[in-house]
């Protein structure tokens, strides 16, 4: 079912990598420039009327952000993420508030919390959970959020621990024999 | 009986279609409805715009509850984040704990033994009853009905009790792991459990004529905060927010998962899509739980295991994948988002709960036009949970 | 709107009729049986392996030192120490528990006025729930961590016993990452390791499938891992945490793994390269685990080393001594050869006294270490026991790696119960089943069954060979007919022991058998021939009951003279190696010391 989808879709947009995790549910990568077409395409004429959630993934290490688009057909009951790659560095993607007005909140939220810009989105630039923040965006990979804790935080006192092996080494052979 | 102020006066519009708002003018008042609320809708506050005693304009804020649990999940051990993700909800923890283990299970390749299947089932049905008792409780005291929050509480005491005896914790159960689920029942669990189901459906009863049968909460309530059907998956509306409107969604019939294929049942919907109708539409789905736990009972495996063999959890590593599990819990439609990366650790959780668009674009849209007193039946009537928004 | 709308609320007043239904007093309110309540340690079971502490998410337990609870073998003395300030009550550190030791009381109100008190340590801090008989334990089947050792394959009796083919398999990769996947990490085996391999580190190394990492961990401390990876006694897996409520980490399997899975140049290349030349000279005697232990550490410090070897190969007892079977002569030739890569010279066949004089070497070197091992049989002293066909199982097992016939007998009687025992047994009984087609060995021994000095394992597969083991037998005398051995006659043993706990064997005389048997084989311990120091130095060194006496860094009486290995500690391979490393330090402190002060 989700291979005819596919195949149908791929007759009309350019299309990435197919994973069909479970026979209700696939992912799939599309560009970015053919996000929009898309989501229009499956949410008229394949059925895919519900936005079932929008977030994003930080692949730190590969320099890219994944935008996760879930889409839902509740009349077939199948899923469909949409991966959308777009590169970290100046991160930003085209709203699709016009499309599902609940897409507005999702955008406000990922603009908070990972950086990502969605300009036009109404209110996209109000904050949203992180009233006050003034770090970096602390859903990206590299907010290292115990670092954080500590230089913001004070330890509670009388905390300390010991390894068992180091234990036992300072106490069966301390000369290392 | 709909209700519909006068608009004509104020307030005007800009060229750009918004609102013209001139506080200076005295026309207007800013006014905050929470986060110190007392009703159930917990830690979140409404900025109200409002022009006389009507709300002209609405804007959620959430974060008094935020606690980065995403970020956390990220940070911990596929084991580690099992005790955490019961805390995004409160009332009912138990679809953050079978939506976490399902997904790691999916992407592990684990399969559950099926009587743990049918424990998780029961667990989901209980927590259902009980965060519809607090919700009941929260609608009728929104509109001074104090009495029916003390009797919906006993009951949820009694099934807590009930979730004591098979978790071994009241609250948050971290009873649905990874693989399975702790333990099995206790030795006379099923008739106690009766027990229990007979109060709640003499409590039930107690409150559909005290509460349901009631003039002052119909005048409040019926015809009020309509959802037209229509706005439904432009909002994303799920569970008895849009069964209420006559949109016959839910994930127990739509997408069976564990075992609610092997329970018979039919969806509860309404069809005036105001509060009155949600209200009626939860109460019924409490008659719906109570049976299908008795159902449970009735056709659960009696033996078998209820964990299957999981790799030594010290250093469990999940291959590259992403996946998506969803169920229906008592608000709507719950879901977790997994990604792993053939680390340790899960590359990125997300939790979609219903609440997240129930309780921000779609109320900011509903409170317009309300009165200033209708607003805390509003936000119940949607029954949403604020630390799903902001987890 | 009806009439009943505004009538039907009233119904509320009946419930002035009803008695409350809050509980009167909740503070006496009994929780669940199976509540998660407050901690419990049950300080007999609790091993201090610190896997709570691991798998605590809120970072909530310490491990700390506890009075009265010393460190030793198996249990590092360390208890938890829960911060109930940050403890959430998820229980994973009860389910995760190594020993069941830490469980939950369901009690659940606790009063203090100071907050630091919640802070305490279970089953040492005094607490009234410390006897609760209800709460949370783990519970039946609930296993966070491998409870089950993978199989290891290995060679059936009935096709093993017709060659001195290897009867272990070793474990496949799959097989190694899944029994490396059960260790905790929790390194409470470390301590008992005479040479403290880093076992959960290179256990890790194999999860991770990193060889070379593995394999270097392993050189780190012991230069002998293939021959350890298969024959080493593995007392570490006596006091692995997973023991307790399954079995232990096969560490030695997994050791063997690394070893298995690596090439000769890999191995040479992870060792790597020696120091720049010192210009010292060192001698060794003795081309057993301890000496070239040594050699390997000395050669690679830059020193110069010569090993001196009597017999025709190196390797000292683990070739001349384990059969084939459980140790082929390959891997001791892989492992020594590693030992030659970094320029050690073994000269084999060059019995020191013989071919050059123990005064040469001293001459010659900057240093000498003696490794001579435990090479001669110790005897019964039973009557007949001087007959020829009354032979140590020393003596036999050297032959027979060498090859020698030393006239397999078709029925033979082994006397001892150690693993040289069952080695001497099991190669008898390869030898006759080749030559005879039939195993006919009986083995007897002081000791009971549950007392045997041999590992279990090795027990188990003589039987499985066709040995029969007779235990608590005493012998009594070598039956003599006609100038030939017939067999040994024993008597039941009543104590091994007397009331001062001296070796002193006492018998049941009326329960006396006969064991049939042309040769009779003595395994009964073995001792060191030093004949090869000379009158005058043996004079001259220190002794202390039969062993040459030596400080903590194996250095004997004389400042130029160590020892190491077996004949000053015993058999052992894995100490040896232990000890190898020990000499090596203070042979090395020593050259240094001697070069700054010229």
């Amino acid at each position: 079912m989700m291979r005819a989808l596919h195949d149908r879709l791929n007759a009309l947009f350019p299309l990435g990598e197919l994973t069909e995790q479970r026979p209700d549910l696939a992912f799939l990568t599309v560009p970015r420039e053919h996000l929009r077409s898309i989501i229009l395409h499956l949410r008229d004429l394949e059925g895919f009327s519900h936005l079932v959630l929008l977030t994003a993934v930080d692949w730190l290490e590969e320099g890219n952000f994944q935008l996760t688009y879930l889409l839902s057909n509740r009349g077939k009951a199948v899923d469909l993420g949409l991966r959308v790659m777009i590169p970290r560095d100046g991160a930003s993607m085209d709203s699709i508030h016009d499309i599902w007005p609940t897409a507005a909140t999702y955008q406000r939220e990922l603009r908070e919390m990972f950086g990502i810009q969605f300009p036009d989105s109404p209110g996209v630039n109000d904050d949203f959970i992180l009233e006050g923040w003034i770090d970096m965006p602390p859903y990206r990979r590299d907010f290292d959020t115990k670092a954080f804790s500590a230089k913001t935080f004070k330890e509670r006192e009388g905390r300390m621990t010991t390894d068992p092996e180091q234990h036992m080494k300072q106490q069966l052979y301390p000369d290392g024999a | 009986m709909s209700y519909t102020p006068d608009r004509s006066q104020y307030p005007a519009k800009k060229a750009d279609g918004t609102l013209d708002i001139d506080l200076t003018s005295g026309k207007y008042l800013k006014l905050w409805h929470g986060p110190n609320h007392p009703g159930i809708t917990g830690n979140m506050s409404v900025e109200l715009t409002v022009c006389g005693d009507e709300v002209v304009d609405a804007k959620t804020h959430v974060g008094y509850l935020h606690r980065g649990f995403e970020k956390l999940m990220e940070r911990r051990s596929f084991i580690q984040v099992f005790p955490i993700v019961c805390r995004v909800c409160v009332p009912e923890p138990d679809f953050n704990e079978y939506c976490y283990a399902a997904a790691v299970e999916e992407l592990a390749g684990i399969k559950v033994p099926p009587l743990a299947d049918w424990i998780r089932t029961l667990i989901l049905e209980m927590g259902r009853v009980n965060s519809y008792m607090m919700y009941l409780g929260g609608q009728a005291g929104a509109f001074g009905l104090g009495v029916i929050g003390q009797w919906t509480t006993y009951v949820r005491d009694l099934m807590l009790d009930r979730f004591e005896e098979l978790t071994g914790a009241r609250i948050y159960h971290m009873f649905i792991m990874p693989g399975g689920v702790r333990d099995r029942l206790p030795e006379g669990f099923e008739q106690r459990m009766e027990e229990t189901l007979r109060e709640i459906e003499s409590t039930l009863k107690d409150v559909y004529d005290v509460m349901f049968c009631n003039a002052v909460f119909k005048k409040r309530s019926v015809g009020v905060g309509y959802i037209d059907p229509a706005l439904m998956d432009a909002y994303g509306v799920t569970g008895p927010n849009a069964r209420a409107g006559g949109v016959a969604k839910d994930v127990r019939r739509d997408q069976p998962y564990l075992v609610y294929n092997e329970l018979d049942f039919e969806p509860v919907v309404g069809k005036d899509s105001d509060i009155y109708t949600r209200a009626d539409v939860r109460r019924r789905d409490v008659t719906m739980s109570v049976d299908l736990i008795r159902q449970i009972l009735a056709k659960m495996p009696k033996d078998g295991p209820v964990m299957a063999v999981t790799p030594n959890v010290l250093h469990w590593k999940i291959p590259r994948g992403e996946t998506y599990i969803r169920g229906e819990c008592s608000r709507g439609e719950y879901g977790y988002y997994l990604v792993t990366d053939g680390s340790g650790f899960p590359r990125r959780i997300n939790v979609r709960g219903p609440s997240y668009t129930h309780a921000v674009a779609l109320l900011e849209r509903m409170i317009v036009n309300l009165n200033i007193s209708d607003v805390a039946g509003l936000m119940v009537s949607l029954h949403t949970y604020p630390p799903e928004i902001e987890r | 709107m009806s009439v009943r709308d505004v009538l039907s609320p009233f119904t509320a007043w009946k419930n002035l009729f009803r008695d409350p239904v809050s509980i009167a007093d909740p503070l006496k309110r009994q929780a669940a049986p199976r509540y998660r309540g407050f901690h419990q340690n049950d300080m007999e079971k609790c091993i201090g392996c610190g896997t709570c502490e691991t798998i605590c998410q809120n970072g909530a337990i310490d491990m700390l030192p506890v009075e009265g609870i010393p460190t030793k073998q198996g249990d590092s003395g360390l208890r938890p120490r829960i911060d109930y300030g940050r403890c959430c009550w998820c229980a994973l550190c009860v389910d995760v528990c190594m020993t069941q030791s830490l469980t939950m009381s369901n009690a659940y109100t606790w009063v203090e006025s100071d907050p630091d008190k919640f802070r305490f340590t279970p089953g040492v801090d005094k607490k009234h729930w410390d006897d609760a008989e209800l709460g949370y334990v783990r519970p039946e089947g609930h296993r966070l961590t491998g409870e089950l050792r993978v199989h290891m394959p290995e060679m059936e009796p009935d096709v093993r016993i017709g060659s001195f083919a290897e009867i272990v398999d070793g474990y496949s990769v799959e097989q190694a990452v899944l029994e490396a996947d059960r260790c905790v990490s929790c390194g409470l085996c470390v301590a008992t390791c005479p040479t403290h391999m880093a076992i959960p580190q290179y256990i890790a190394a194999i999860r991770d499938g990193n060889y070379d990492l593995g394999l270097k961990l392993l050189y780190d401390s012991n230069p002998f891992s293939g021959i350890c990876g298969r024959v080493c006694t593995h007392k570490c897996e006596t006091t692995c945490a997973a023991r307790h409520e399954g079995d232990p980490i096969a560490i030695r399997w997994l050791k063997r793994h690394i070893m298995d899975q690596v090439t000769f140049d890999q191995i040479t290349r992870v060792v790597g390269q020696p120091a720049a030349s010192t210009g010292k000279k060192v001698a060794i005697i003795g081309a057993g685990p301890g000496g070239l232990t040594a050699a390997f550490d000395l050669a690679k410090q830059g020193h110069s080393v010569t090993v001196y070897e009597a017999l025709a190969a190196p390797g000292g007892m683990t070739r001349w001594g384990i059969p084939e079977y459980r140790l082929p002569y390959d891997v001791i030739d892989r492992d020594v050869d590693v030992i030659r890569s970094l320029g050690v010279d073994i000269r084999c066949n060059t019995r020191v006294g013989k071919d050059v004089s123990l005064e040469d070497l001293r001459n010659n070197n900057d240093a000498v270490l003696l490794g001579l091992g435990l090479q001669l049989g110790r005897a019964t002293r039973i009557p007949g026991s001087d007959h020829p066909d009354v032979r140590k199982a020393v003596d036999l097992l050297r032959q027979a790696t060498a090859n020698e016939d030393f006239g397999t007998p078709r029925q033979a009687v082994v006397i001892g119960g150690g693993n040289v025992a069952m080695d001497i047994a099991r190669t008898l009984a390869r030898l006759q089943k080749t030559a005879y087609g039939e195993v006919r060995v009986t083995l007897t021994a002081l000791e009971d069954i549950n007392h045997f000095l041999a590992d279990p394992e090795e027990i188990k597969e003589a039987g499985e060979e066709g040995v029969i083991i007779l235990d608590a037998r005493g012998p009594q005398q070598v039956v003599v007919e006609d100038g030939k051995v017939t067999g040994l006659k024993t008597w039941r043993v009543k104590a091994i022991f007397d009331e001062q706990g001296r070796f002193a064997p006492s018998y049941d005389e009326a329960d006396e058998q006969f064991h049939q048997g042309s040769m009779i084989v003595e395994a009964i311990g073995q001792m060191t021939d030093a004949s090869l120091l000379g009158d005058e130095l043996t004079e001259r060194l220190t002794w202390n009951r039969g062993r040459i006496q030596i400080d903590a860094g194996g250095r004997t009486s004389e400042s130029w003279l160590w020892a190491v290995g077996d004949m000053v500690h015993g058999p052992d391979v894995v100490t040896a190696v232990a000890d190898g490393h020990r000499v090596a330090a203070s042979m090395h402190a020593n050259l240094v010391l001697k070069e700054q002060s010229k």
